[in-house]
């Protein structure tokens, strides 16, 4: 925005525009950045989800009782605080997980994984969603 | 922090079974023991070379974050829905 404010003074100053132009112009300027920036310029903002929500619908029919569902509601807060909690594991023990997964042909260093990384992923879990169905199991696991 | 956790447990030919627990007064009984928890967990973060204050401000902020959780299973129906709000 700075920069379109100095062409409109740049122009002022070459006399390509008069004076009234310039100012119209500037005026139209923080008109279009004050609609941008105001709530709903571009329709209502998305309530930021709460819950990460895993839904499984299972049509077995288990000894009789009939098909089943489970629905499990998380807080993404909850989520948040066990990646501070994973923060808290000393770095010997991470070494000592990564050479154990290594041993066991996953080559991940744990230690690599920073906080600020999960909780970026966690930042935009809003966006995933994931259905897996199956002739007899449908999963779902999204953000609310 | 979390106040109140819903039990509720619904059987086929039954009365369904609801139970609302209130975790305050239950903490405050179980106050002695949680004492002697957080004294051995303190201990067992030194050991391991954990910042205590920051282990237990964590466990703190994980336990206050379970609030509006719920958990259902249905089978048939049978049905348990547990709840902490």
């Amino acid at each position: 925005m700075n920069e379109q404010r100095r062409d409109i003074l740049q122009m002022l100053a070459e006399g390509k525009i008069t004076s009234e132009e310039a100012e119209q112009l500037i005026a139209a300027l923080e008109r279009e950045s004050a609609g941008s920036t105001a709530p709903g310029a571009d329709g209502p903002p998305k309530p930021r989800p709460k819950y990460l929500r895993v839904v499984v619908d299972s049509t077995d029919n288990f000894g009789g009782d009939g098909p089943g569902r489970v629905n499990v509601r998380v807080p993404l807060q909850l989520l948040r605080a066990g990646v501070r909690l994973a923060s808290l594991i000393p770095p010997q023990a991470l070494g000592q997980a990564s050479v154990e997964l290594r041993k066991s042909g996953v080559p991940f260093d744990l230690s690599q994984l920073k906080p600020e990384q999960l909780e970026a992923l966690i930042e935009h879990l809003d966006d995933v969603t994931v259905e897996v169905d199956q002739p007899d199991v449908k999963v779902h696991v999204f953000c609310e | 922090m979390p106040q109140v956790i819903t039990v509720r447990v619904s059987r086929p030919h039954r009365r369904p079974i609801r139970l609302w627990i209130p975790l305050v007064p239950i903490l405050l009984v179980l106050l002695p023991v949680l004492v002697v928890a957080t004294l051995v967990a303190t201990v067992a973060c030194l050991a391991y070379r954990i910042n205590p204050i920051r282990a237990l401000g964590t466990g703190w902020r994980l336990l206050c974050a379970t609030r509006g959780t719920r958990i259902n299973v249905e089978q048939g129906r049978t049905a348990v829905l547990v709840g902490i709000s």
